[in-house]
């Protein structure tokens, strides 16, 4: 400890430390409200070289959580080059300069700590949570590889083949697991959330390590990601590792935005899968909303909370309940960045038919454009949500990956503390306007899923 | 995104998330059969560490008894408004289930909260999200505990703990809730019948308990519909014992404030004279034993191997702990270094071993592609052997140790961590100060020690060992590390000739090789080439193999789609000797390897004009 602070007075001495602070923490939306109101302190900064930097201190446990959040996702990806962005989440642990293949799985979890890696739509984000006396490892591990990442044929390789793997187990050996594609498939036509962030396995084949490192340049760089750090530590002595750890990695100009506009729908779409290890029939509805952070998003996800959340709502109590033609219900909207949707499943039960769960599904929406729901379940969910956020606060890693998404995809971290108030603001009417406006047969999709025959009849004779 | 919505996570995970290491670790960077670069794990040991392992006091909470012998447990954490908990009932856990009635326990805890005395299903679900808390019952099979467990804001806890002590002392078991509840039930008995893991499991469990009711790992549709109101009512009436239960709680209470309310709450809940009486202990299976569950369609096999060992108070479970870790526990250990990193035959792949109030079994196992079975139980059986042979290097050790200590520091940010901690301490009754002196206790284990537990458990002789994939692939293959037993994906025993049946229909028609070939051994020195003569009947292959010094040798052997073997026996001076081909036929060319003894040549073939 005392020989960080020699190394920060050192490096504020010779002013290689460019901060510029963007927000002393954030106001309290709910502040007064009552006793329940949660803030999360945390303040921003940006180096010289673009890296947007948030710091939330928290000494209650001696821990500490870093996330860095890259503004890549499959949405980024184009034609012919699709799996870059998850392929690359594999690479970013093959090795950098300073770190060996595979090094950082050992260096994370013999010093006692967690790590992870996602990839989703709209960005990837890498985090480590770590006692809080490693806070220089986790910083130098991801400055290592922002900077200096390993680009050769024989990983690119061995990771479009875990790729492969990955694919293997969550997708193709799996029940319902190619449902999904399916739904994005056919309910976008922009192709920016049409084609899966798994991506084509030709695509990949087809990549050159060129291809790969002109991506790493474009979206790996300093200025296109967050680094969020969360947990037991003093803010100086955190910057100053920073400004050492990243500050010296190059800036590159900025990706151009991605084309994310979807033509209206003009008519339902229906398409029905064949799955072999299924053995209950399952539908997947779909229609296409606005944008996550919207006011009409909000009212939706309301919506899709009263509709298809938890014991308590209408879809339960309906088709598993009522009527018994389901064994399981559920559904809610997407928080994408770009458009977005909400969906409604039900695994049909034994005997039962999927129109008849269909029939009463739309019955259930016409519900909603004809009368408003009721007071309890907008208490409901107001609670609820409040609950969900205290509970994502308690885990400092979640914390930080919550800040990091929040300011690459909407770019307002502060949303960790306004969301809740967003939330308030929708109202009975406004749910039962946004049912009106989206939940329309001309702008919906409908996915099928019915368990394959087997073919025993060919391959066991004699059964 | 992934986690923001507590209803959706799976849907959201398995639609949009793909992660470098999911669940129990992940990223398989592989290599089909084509690539067969391997890539090592390079440490380059350039990162900042700090050499001090952060030790940590961990908090005590609360403790009390009740007047009806319900011990309280108590961990205030006034961070965020919230508080969740946890009630722990030994005794009335799946492990006393009658035999003939499996999933009891199990649906009797489901229905606590389909109905009290006065509130229906729906109202309870209906409170509950008013609320905004989460209320739920479980049990899972082996277990000799349910638990009732609830969670929810501080500011409304009196109003949602209401409904926790209603369902847990007043449920009503309504008969119509029930017969919906088994017809939900019995969709899940048909769609778990998919999952390779539940495939794994049950088979596994059935392997190395045997008797045990810890074998038991779902209900059946025969005991689902012999369930009534009447006989989950008897069970939670005789099983649900406040001096047998523990109920914990952590966050944003105040325990002095709390207790004497716990009093007038659950005052009724009445003590009993029921005490816990375990089965007798399972023991070791004595001999190896191979089970082959046949998923057709499989792109992956899953296995699973191993035995029983140790319980939960044994004074081998903290040598163990450290075993494992070296073993296959976590991205650092040699399973995922082996097979994953460097094989890159998986996405996962782990060790664990389970000691509770009975002895468990350790095992390892993954979930591997179909090409790769043999080359993952070559693995599997050099990384087993090789922590039983050799004493784990110092370093390794060392590192291994520092991890676990060190990993302590995590769970300060997880109150419920720390109170499962304190719930080990008073079910298997250890001394107060447990978890302080457990990082000294591991940290004094030796390479010796770690050495000696593995030869003591790991027993290769004996483990059981379960494969669930395509048998047509796979059996043939498993076959070499026991005496293999088939089984179909629900439950019942596979006859032999169905296997056979399905092995040829997974290969395709044979290929057609009656004629004679001319066959060329590739030799270090040169090639020899001599003649081969193959009749056929179906897949069944007989002929003659000219010897060298004049003469024909008998073979016999099988064709399988384009794959080929026969074996050649040969007089020597020393008596019988068996040489064996195998390869794969392309039109009129042929081509594979020999193998006699270590010899190993490769051959090639073409069909004589």
């Amino acid at each position: 400890m005392r020989k960080a602070r020699v190394f920060l007075a050192g490096l504020l001495g010779v002013g290689l430390l460019v901060l510029v602070p963007l927000a002393q923490g954030v106001q309290a939306a709910e502040s007064g409200k009552s006793a329940q109101s949660i803030r999360l302190e945390f303040e921003e900064f940006k180096l010289e070289n673009g890296l947007r930097v948030i710091l939330a201190e928290d000494h209650s446990a001696p821990t500490y959580s870093i996330s860095v959040t890259y503004d890549v996702g499959s949405r980024n990806e184009r034609p012919g080059r699709t799996g870059f962005a998850h392929l690359f989440e594999h690479m970013m642990f093959q090795g950098s300069e300073k770190v060996g293949k595979g090094e950082h799985f050992i260096l994370i979890f013999n010093n006692g700590g967690g790590m992870n890696g996602t990839t989703n739509v709209d960005r990837t984000n890498y985090y480590e949570t770590l006692p809080a006396n490693q806070l220089d490892l986790g910083l130098f591990l991801e400055a290592d590889r922002m900077r200096s990442l390993v680009i050769n044929q024989a990983n690119l390789d061995n990771q479009r083949n875990a790729v492969q793997e990955e694919r293997r187990l969550s997708v193709d050996n799996r029940a319902y697991g190619k449902t999904f594609e399916a739904i994005f498939e056919t309910a976008y036509d922009n192709f920016a959330y049409k084609h899966s962030t798994i991506g084509s396995m030709a695509d990949l084949d087809a990549a050159t390590v060129e291809d790969v490192a002109e991506f790493f340049r474009i979206y790996y760089a300093p200025n296109n990601a967050v680094l969020a750090l969360v947990g037991d530590f003093k803010k100086k002595e955190a910057l100053a590792k920073i400004e050492k750890y990243f500050g010296d990695i190059p800036a590159q100009p900025p990706p151009s935005e991605p084309d994310m506009t979807e033509p209206e729908q003009k008519g339902e779409r229906r398409k029905t899968l064949e799955d072999s290890f299924a053995r209950l029939a399952r539908v997947d509805i779909v229609h296409k909303i606005p944008p996550a952070n919207t006011p009409d998003w909000y009212a939706l996800d309301v919506l899709g909370e009263v509709l298809a959340s938890g014991q308590s709502s209408r879809l339960y109590q309906k088709l598993v309940k009522e009527e018994q033609v389901a064994v399981a219900a559920a559904g809610g909207v997407f928080m994408l960045r770009g458009p977005s949707i909400l969906l409604l499943l039900a695994l049909a039960r034994p005997g039962k038919e999927i129109a008849e769960i269909e029939k009463l599904v739309y019955e259930e929406i016409e519900r909603l454009k004809n009368e408003p729901i009721e007071d309890w379940e907008l208490e409901k969910v107001r609670m609820q949500l409040r609950h969900q956020r205290v509970q994502q606060l308690q885990s400092t890693s979640f914390r930080a990956r919550l800040l990091g998404e929040y300011a690459v995809n909407f770019d307002d971290p502060g949303l960790i503390n306004t969301i809740g108030e967003k939330y308030l603001q929708v109202s009975k009417e406004d749910v039962q306007r946004v049912a009106r406006k989206y939940l329309k047969q001309s702008n919906r999709t409908v996915i099928t899923t019915v368990p394959k025959p087997a073919e025993t009849a060919e391959a066991k004779p004699g059964e | 995104m992934k986690s923001r919505k507590f209803f959706l996570p799976y849907l959201l995970a398995a639609a949009l998330l793909v992660t470098v290491c999911a669940p129990g670790w992940a990223q398989a960077p592989g290599q089909d059969s084509k690539a067969v670069s391997v890539s090592k794990v390079e440490r380059k040991g350039l990162a900042p560490v700090s050499k001090e392992i952060l030790r940590v006091k961990l908090p005590r909470p609360v403790e009390a008894t009740l007047k009806n012998g319900l011990t309280v447990l108590i961990m205030e954490d006034h961070r965020l408004p919230a508080v969740s908990v946890n009630l722990s009932i030994t005794g009335a856990g799946p492990l006393f289930e009658p035999s003939d009635l499996p999933g009891l326990a199990v649906v009797t805890a489901q229905m606590l909260d389909e109905g009290t005395q006065t509130r229906t299903s729906r109202q309870i679900a209906e409170e509950v999200a008013r609320l905004g808390a989460t209320l739920g019952a479980s049990s899972s099979f082996g277990s000799a505990a349910s638990a009732i467990s609830a969670s929810g804001l501080s500011d409304n806890f009196e109003e949602w703990f209401a409904l926790f002590t209603d369902v847990l002392l007043h449920p009503a078991f309504p008969a119509d809730e029930l017969d919906k509840l088994k017809q939900r039930l019995k969709a899940s008995l048909r769609q778990q019948r998919s999952s390779p893991d539940f495939l794994v499991s049950e088979r596994f469990n059935r392997a190395v308990y045997g008797d045990h009711p810890a074998a038991v790992r779902s209900a059946t549709p025969e005991s689902v519909d012999a369930f009534t109101s009447e006989a989950l009512a008897q069970w939670h009436r005789e099983r649900y014992a406040p001096q047998n239960a523990i109920l914990s709680f952590a966050g944003d209470v105040s325990a002095s404030d709390l207790l004497p309310k716990l009093e007038k709450w659950l005052g009724e809940w009445e003590r009993t004279e029921l005490e816990i009486k375990l089965p007798p202990n399972p023991t070791p299976v004595p001999a190896k034993k191979v089970y082959v569950v046949d998923r057709p369609n499989s792109v992956q096999t899953s296995l699973t191997m191993g035995n029983i060992a140790i319980d939960r108070r044994d004074s081998d479970y903290i040598p163990m702990v450290v075993m494992n870790r070296v073993l296959g526990q976590g991205p650092a250990a040699r399973l995922f270094l082996n097979l994953r990193e460097e094989k890159g035959y998986t996405y996962g792949v782990s060790s664990s071993f389970t000691a509770l109030m009975y002895p468990g079994p350790w095992r390892v196992g993954g979930s591997l592609r179909t090409e790769v079975t043999e080359g993952a139980m070559t693995e599997f059986l050099y990384e087993l052997g090789r922590i039983r042979d050799e004493a784990v290097p110092e370093k390794e050790l060392e590192e291994a140790k520092r991890a676990m200590v060190a990993n302590f520091a995590l769970s300060l940010e997880r109150p419920t961590q720390l109170l499962s901690y304190a719930r080990t301490i008073k079910i298997y009754g250890f001394p107060e100060d447990y978890w302080d002196t457990y990082p000294a206790k591991l940290m004094a284990v030796t390479a010796a020690e770690v050495q000696r537990v593995a030869r003591t458990y790991l027993n290769l002789d004996t483990m059981q060992v379960v494969a669930v994939g395509n048998a047509g692939k796979i059996k043939e293959i498993m076959e070499a590390y026991g005496p293999v037993e088939v089984y179909d994906t629900e439950g019942n025993p596979v006859a032999e000739e169905a296997v056979a049946a399905t092995e040829a229909a997974e290969a395709g028609p044979p290929a057609e090789v009656a004629g004679e070939w001319e066959l060329t051994l590739l030799g270090p020195q040169g090639s020899i080439t001599r003649l081969l003569r193959l009749a056929q009947d179906g897949g069944t292959l007989t002929g003659t193999f000219a010897a060298r010094r004049g003469g024909e040798a008998p073979l016999t052997g099988s064709v399988k789609g384009n794959s080929i073997s026969f074996a050649v026996t040969r007089q020597t001076p020393r008596g019988e000797r068996m040489v064996e081909y195998s390869g794969s036929v392309d039109g009129g060319t042929m081509k594979g390897t020999m193998q006699v003894g270590q010899l190993s040549l490769e051959w090639t073939a073409k069909r004589k004009e």
